[in-house]
């Protein structure tokens, strides 16, 4: 039996399924073929590789078959499209887990709120999976999900059953047409609706960086403290193991430090243009 | 009588705090309304004589489009004002409203209100507080919404 690979040298896993997402987003169930790597927590993330294309960083989205990993991609870049191309039987290289965990348990007792936009919510479905598996332990669980439109609604399929499962789910879209049932307009506009309780409520945002800056000063003018707001902030990452730099914000290496902070922590560094 | 009393409209998030001598004036102009889901409120273009605050349900705001399409910009729900348009010449609706479930609303006659605005610049100020306010978050809302920022390439969330 091979040994347990080192974090920083790929492991190979399996492709054993595909699902469409969007147009442009695909969620890949990822099996290992000889040792996993080692577990995760909702919110790491892993450089997957795509066989003599390149690497990229990508958020967990969730546990796969057979000790196995949950990725969701989208195809922005070469490698991303690569990897969204893979169809089952398919080999590709994974290392990690990288960086800091949304801490999904220290909510326990407390309402939990998730606050995601576009494939935001990627990154985030983990630690909803694990509050609904626990969902004794939390008062509401709150997914609040914005995305441009109906059709690109990452996890649609799913939505029904994060319900059944005692989330409460709401949805808005930027721009839909007639017969759309759901909510139009940006993601905060939820908020307000969710009649949160702000003294006991803990707060995860993934989104684009404007998106999460907005989302958590509304969440602090309802009264909700910047240490009880997590966001997961995206730099360059690219060895994973807090080497090369390229994820430098301020005195944070992300890919060490991160991706999952406190707004405490990062609301200063976000208010820094050179940044 | 309308049937509405000040402790009804007190209860609604847009005229929360507001006096109840304020209160008593408005809810003489209004009305529980209940809408049936698909109802259309109002249409694009049309004189604007009434206004709405949601209590439960929600309506979208939609506008027409070449091939014979309607597009939803926005969605109000419970604790919103709907109308904007009664306040401010043209007085015509620049969108339309569909109910896109059973909604139940108080509606106003925006005549009324208007004239109770004008012999109380009291109320008149308590009022257009509120809409500055509703129509200051819709304003921020849709610049968001012009970046379109969910286009926006990510890393980790999603991959370059």
């Amino acid at each position: 039996m091979s040994q347990v690979a080192a974090p920083v040298l790929p492991a190979r896993y399996q492709v054993v399924e595909r699902q469409e997402e969007t147009h442009d987003t695909v969620t890949l169930g990822l099996r290992p073929v000889d040792q996993p790597i080692p577990a995760y927590q909702p919110g790491q993330f892993t450089m997957l590789y795509a066989p003599g294309i390149g690497e990229v960083p990508i958020s967990i989205s969730g546990t796969g078959p057979d000790r196995g990993l949950v990725h969701t991609v989208r195809a922005v870049g070469a490698v991303t499209r690569a990897l969204c191309a893979c169809t089952p039987g398919r080999v590709i290289g994974v290392r990690g887990p990288y960086g800091t965990h949304w801490d999904v348990a220290s909510a326990a007792g407390n309402d939990l709120l998730i606050v995601a936009g576009g494939i935001g919510l990627a990154p985030l479905r983990g630690a909803l999976l694990s509050a609904l598996g626990r969902r004794k332990r939390y008062r509401r669980v709150v997914v609040l999900a914005g995305a441009r439109s109906p059709e690109e609604v990452v996890f649609a399929r799913e939505l029904d059953g994060w319900r059944d499962d005692g989330a409460e789910v709401a949805v808005t879209v930027d721009q839909a047409a007639a017969g759309w049932t759901g909510h139009v307009g940006v993601v905060t506009q939820l908020i307000g609706r969710a009649h949160l309780d702000a003294g006991q409520t803990t707060a995860l945002i993934c989104g684009p960086e404007v998106m999460m800056r907005i989302t958590a000063r509304e969440l602090r003018a309802l009264g909700i403290p910047a240490a009880r707001i997590r966001v997961s902030l995206e730099r360059n990452m690219q060895c994973g193991v807090a080497e090369c730099g390229h994820c430098q914000l301020g005195p944070l290496l992300l890919c060490r430090d991160g991706p999952v902070i406190s707004y405490e922590a990062a609301l200063p560094l976000l208010a820094i243009r050179e940044l | 009588m309308s049937g509405v009393t000040t402790a009804d409209l007190t209860e609604h998030a847009f005229l929360r705090g507001m006096a109840d001598g304020h209160l008593a004036v408005l809810a003489r102009d209004c009305w529980v309304v209940p809408v049936r889901q698909g109802h259309r409120l109002f249409t694009e273009g049309d004189t604007a004589r009434r206004f709405w605050l949601i209590r439960s349900g929600h309506v979208a705001l939609d506008v027409h489009a070449p091939g014979g399409r309607n597009l939803i910009v926005e969605t109000l729900g419970p604790g919103d004002l709907l109308g904007l348009s009664w306040l401010a010449p043209p007085y015509q609706w620049q969108f339309s409203a569909t109910a896109v479930q059973d909604t139940m609303t108080f509606e106003f006659n925006a005549d009324a209100v208007h004239e109770a605005c004008e012999s109380d610049a009291g109320l008149g100020y308590q009022l257009l507080r509120r809409v500055m306010s509703t129509a200051s978050s819709r304003l921020q809302a849709t610049r968001i919404r012009l970046l379109d920022i969910y286009a926006a390439a990510g890393t980790v969330h999603g991959g370059p």
